[in-house]
């Protein structure tokens, strides 16, 4: 069952709408919640006029810093705000929670916020990236020996804008209290993150907090954090006594619930004439909101992706009035590579070097920052097959040499590379009289297919069929399990599942031979053989449902745990290489991906069809990042572009056919299961290979992302 | 959103009769629902105009003649538009996306409002929506706006592309009040900003759109509707062209050409199309008759390239509609 192409276990669902997203989840009583924003970048609040909002029909409240909800400060960090919402008067950027409406409907609530005036006393916000010198907050570095020169040295730098998640589902969250029970619906990446947020910021114990998120319709990072609507909501509700429901409008998911940071990187390397590095040297300036603590270590994909003796990273920290920098599929990464396979290829070409055969001079047997061997590579592979099937072998030499009629074609190609991992997890798998089974954990499925790899993994290890297992996600109550974040939820719920589902099979057998009325009742349990569904001991075989019934018990169950992997001899990674052709036009400058071929190495594939669904998917986002995407920001420090008409995402005219191959060499290391992570690895190099492509088409090498065709009109 | 009273009407002189200052005809809601939900239009009234028999694409008279109330979709697909105007049908082809062009009439169209950012969010400051509040475009993001017809209040594009292929093709407007009809071309119908970018067309208070009128031109074939654009699909034009050529033996007779995403309203070319008359057909002509384009053009700090683009555009615009390369 492992390794082929499986329907999603949720897709009708999904497609005939009867999938309960957070906003559709429907409470007598409901109560809606609206946030007032504000309007200003950078101040204080001086005044709130709340009497004509509070005097407007159907509202119950109007809480504000002048009349807040406690909320207790924020005490783990989840890349999001640093602080509770209402709890000061202090402006750090445009957008800002600064109120909270609650209603019977919510045209009451959005009508009375709109009725509220504030006052300000205002200061300039700080907005510019990178050209003011700015306050440098933190510095790091990493040294691997003292940079030596080679023969040719290359410099360059790259940038990269804001940009946003843009999940389709907006942020939404429904608070209900049963006495001192909380139970919240609400958009997340893990339930689990929710529980521990609540139970700080309310000061409730998290055992009274019921956390249940069981369809999510996106994430990328954006709903890993808890953004001002989800305290909030509870909030009100315990002080309410009524249910309420807030749901962010597009403007405000764009001002306060995360973005991808702003970007620079300065490369410079150092080579012998035939291409071999011998320095590569990496200063990565990244933005922080100042809503919030995160910000991207852009430079650090260097550390660890080709050899060379000397490799040293900074990271310089820039400040700006906007909401929380957050976590944005593949942070740090996605930028990252942007630039080293920007600066290979330029210098590869500086070089008159191929390109693949740039990469595989340096190739780093093993990791470059640490001088450990890695638990897996066949990045090498990627490289040949890919370049294989791609026809690589055809391009041209020279740049802007191919035209097929108005249009300038190129090739690019770049390598991928995302940390792989395996934490803790517990699953429960429990077993019913009607022969089917549950599989239960406390992961997400934000549109990855983390159910369809539980109910596959379970059907697998309890040899039954995929329809017979229903996986339950996103309910608090389950046992821990990773959330979805870092593309560890595989490589970390999946050997939970199978330990979990044979632990099971132990039970039942135990159940068989204690229960007085089983027939295998008093029998040697080592005698007892688990297959396919059934038990069976000297030539009686019976199936686990029909000894359920047998025995009249509802159920047998087991929790099983998969520990965190320790081992600081390896180094972990999945890999994979991109190629693609990019069109430009001779006269306006359309660029255009016409091409694209992905050879992946992650280890084990438990889903064929939903791992090339997520590289797919990742390479559209990065399509996104290298050709549409920018969110920008003006000297009032709003995200003018806030809405998505104005801020491109790709649709799919803009998408050519993605041909993905897995290699599928399970990791020895990772654990038996052998499966490394995909969920980002798809979008890391993307933008490098399409910016390569468009160089080798136009002989124009764009720096700074995305490339419009204003930058190519030369 | 604010209260509103709702109405429907069921005829043209109910609709009139029924609009006072500060109510708004309802269409298909796409441009007009979408601002009232950002507060960016807060009409106290709302005319349901859907049920009014302003529906209708005919030839008569030398012209073709469209209801204001036919969808943009209905219109794009119509043989006798694909066959007498199929510029018109392109440049629709290549507007919004297939639901909104089932909903969007053609009046609407015609009415839609800029796309500027500031414009449609409400805690900025916008001459256009909020008279004599201030332009932030003007030193704030302005790489999609106006570098044509632009002034110190206001520099929003005008964001229709059919209307561009009206204007190329001469097409006019009839306007019905209770004053009575009154036919208007196109190109007049809309004002530059000037010191008032709030009043963006002739249209009196409750006046309303009652159908297009363009005239038959017997080369028509020879068109096209070119739209650049960052994004294949599903996007307002950095750059658009209509443009029709008339050739006899690879020469140029006559041209029309207009331009989308470049102008406070849609730009008529007529400089261009002087130039371009008895040149031959090639791709040195073009791109030699196209710097006039620009003349008058003022480029703001992002969108510094459109002089250019729009140059290039009127050239590949010109090269498929004479069918040269
Ligand atoms: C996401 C999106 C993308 C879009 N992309 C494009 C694009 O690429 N190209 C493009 O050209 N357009 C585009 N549009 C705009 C779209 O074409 C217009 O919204 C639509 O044509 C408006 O028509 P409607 O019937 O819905 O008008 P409504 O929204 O009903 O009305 C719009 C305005 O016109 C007035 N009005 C309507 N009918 C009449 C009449 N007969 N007489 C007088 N006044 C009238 C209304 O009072 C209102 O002020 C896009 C719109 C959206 C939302
Ligand atoms: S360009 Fe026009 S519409 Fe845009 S902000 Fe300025 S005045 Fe308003």
């Amino acid at each position: 069952m492992i390794g082929h192409d499986v329907d999603r276990v949720d897709g009708r669902i999904k497609v005939t709408g009867a999938a309960p997203y957070a906003a559709d989840t429907k409470i007598p009583g409901v109560t809606y919640g609206y946030l007032v924003t504000s309007t200003v970048g950078r101040g204080q609040i001086t005044g709130m006029d709340t009497a004509a909002a509070l005097a407007s029909p159907g509202v119950l409240a109007v809480y504000t810093p002048f009349n807040p909800l406690k909320l207790f400060a924020y005490v783990q960090e989840q890349n999001d705000e640093r602080l509770p919402p209402l709890q000061d008067k202090e402006i750090r950027f445009f957008g800002q929670a600064i109120g909270f409406v609650v209603a019977e409907t919510w045209e009451q609530a959005r009508d009375a916020a709109g009725l509220i005036t504030t006052t300000y006393q205002q200061q300039p916000p700080i907005t510019e990236f990178p050209g003011r010198t700015l306050q440098k907050f933190d510095e790091v570095e990493e040294v691997v020996g003292a940079q030596t020169l080679g023969d040719i040295t290359f410099t360059a730098s790259y940038t990269t804008p804001f940009q946003h998640h843009c999940a389709m589902e907006p942020h939404a969250t429904v608070a209900t209290w049963n006495n001192d029970h909380l139970t919240v619906y609400t958009v997340s990446q893990g339930a689990l993150l929710v529980q521990r947020r609540l139970s700080e910021t309310l000061g409730v114990d998290p055992v009274k907090i019921h956390v249940l998120s069981p369809h999510v319709g996106g994430g990328f990072g954006g709903k890993w954090g808890n953004w001002a609507q989800v305290p909030l909501a509870c909030a009100a509700s315990r002080a309410l006594g009524r249910p309420v429901k807030a749901v962010l409008t597009r403007e405000q998911v764009f001002a306060m619930a995360g973005h991808r940071p702003m970007t620079r990187q300065t490369i410079s390397m150092t080579c012998t004439a035939d291409g071999k590095l011998t320095s590569i040297v990496n200063d990565g300036v990244t933005s922080r909101g100042l809503g919030g603590n995160w910000s991207e270590s852009v430079a650090n994909w260097t550390l660890t992706t080709y050899a060379s003796p000397n490799i040293r990273v900074t990271k310089t920290i820039m400040p700006l009035n906007l909401g929380a920098a957050t976590v944005m599929r593949a942070p740090g990464e996605a930028n990252g590579s942007f630039a080293l396979e920007s600066a290979m290829d330029e210098l590869a070409e500086q070089l008159g070097i191929d390109p693949v055969e740039m990469r595989l001079r340096n190739y780093a047997t093993l990791v470059p920052n640490t001088g450990k061997p890695w638990s897996s590579k066949h990045l090498d592979e990627c490289y040949r097959r890919g370049a294989e099937e791609f026809g690589w072998s055809r391009r041209a030499k020279q740049v802007r040499a191919t035209v097929d009629g108005d249009w300038l074609v190129g090739t690019g190609m770049a390598t991928a590379t995302y940390g792989a991992s395996r934490g803790q997890a517990s699953i429960k798998v429990r077993l019913y009289p009607n022969g089917t089974a549950s599989v239960s954990g406390t992961a997400a499925d934000l549109g990855t297919g983390q159910y369809t790899v539980f109910a596959i993994l379970a059907a697998d290890e309890l040899g039954i069929p995929v329809a017979r297992v229903r996986p339950e996600l996103g309910d608090s109550t389950s046992p821990a399990a990773a959330n979805a974040g870092g593309s560890n939820s595989t490589c970390t719920n999946g050997p939970a599942v199978q330990v979990a589902a044979r632990s099971v099979q132990t039970e039942l057998i135990t159940l068989a031979v204690t229960n007085p009325r089983s027939p295998f009742h008093g029998k040697d349990p080592a005698s007892i053989v688990y297959r396919d569904g059934s038990v069976s001991s000297g030539g009686l075989t019976m199936s686990f449902g029909t000894l359920l019934t047998t025995c009249d018990v509802g159920g047998v169950e087991a929790i099983g745990t998969s520990p965190r992997l320790v081992d600081p001899e390896h180094g972990y990674r999945s890999f994979g290489a991109h190629f693609c052709e990019v069109r430009v036009h001779r006269l306006t400058g359309e660029p255009r991906v016409t091409r694209w071929l992905s050879v992946c190495d992650a280890g084990t594939i438990v889903n064929t069809k939903a791992a090339r669904s997520q590289i797919q998917g990742a390479v559209v986002m990065g399509i996104g990042q290298a050709l549409l995407e920018a969110t920008e920001v003006d000297a009032s420090a709003r995200f003018t572009n806030a809405n998505l008409a104005s801020y491109l995402v790709p649709v799919h005219a803009d998408v050519p056919r993605i041909d993905v191959r897995f290699l599928d060499h399970p990791d020895p290391l990772v654990s038996g299961l052998g499966a490394k992570g995909i969920g980002e690895l798809g979008i890391v190099g993307v933008a490098g290979a399409i910016a390569n492509a468009v160089h080798h088409a136009t002989g124009v090498r764009v720096r700074d992302l995305p490339i419009t065709l204003d930058k190519l009109l030369g | 959103m604010r209260a509103f009273d709702f109405a429907t009407a069921s005829t043209v002189s109910d609709a009139l009769k029924l609009a006072r200052p500060g109510s708004a005809f309802l269409a298909g809601g796409t441009t007009l629902v979408d601002l009232m939900k950002l507060d960016v239009m807060t009409p106290d009234r709302v005319i349901d105009v859907n049920a009014l028999p302003l529906k209708g694409i005919k030839l008569r008279d030398g012209a073709l003649h469209i209801g204001a109330m036919e969808r943009m979709g209905d219109v794009a697909a119509h043989p006798v538009v694909t066959s007498v105007h199929p510029m018109i049908s392109r440049a629709l082809l290549l507007s919004a996306s297939g639901q909104l062009r089932n909903m969007a009439s053609i009046g609407g169209n015609l009415m839609q409002r800029t796309r500027c950012d500031y414009f449609r969010d409400v805690t900025s400051a916008c001459n256009k929506r909020l008279p004599g509040s201030g332009c932030p475009a003007l030193t704030g993001i302005n790489r999609g706006h106006a570098i044509l017809g632009t002034s110190d209040s206001c520099v929003a594009t005008h964001a229709s592309d059919v209307a561009v292929a009206f204007v190329a093709l001469e097409a006019q407007v009839v306007l019905r009040s209770s004053d009575g009809d009154r036919t208007v071309p196109l190109e007049d119908f809309y004002r530059l900003p000037g010191s008032t970018p709030e009043r963006e067309n002739v249209l009196g208070p409750g006046e309303l759109i009652t159908e297009v009128v363009v005239p038959t031109l017997s080369w028509a074939r020879h068109s096209t509707y070119l739209k650049i654009r960052d994004r294949q699909s599903y996007e307002f034009a950095l750059t658009s062209v209509a443009a029709a050529i008339s050739l006899k033996r690879g020469v140029v007779q006559d041209v029309r050409l207009a331009a989308g995403g470049v102008g406070t309203k849609p730009w008529r070319l007529r400089a261009v199309e002087e130039a371009l008359k008895g040149g031959v057909a090639m791709e040195r002509t073009f791109s030699d008759a196209v710097e006039s384009a620009v003349d008058g053009a003022r480029p703001l700090a992002h969108n510094a390239f459109k002089p250019s683009l729009l140059k290039r555009s009127i050239v590949r615009a010109l090269l498929d509609a004479a069918g040269v390369r």
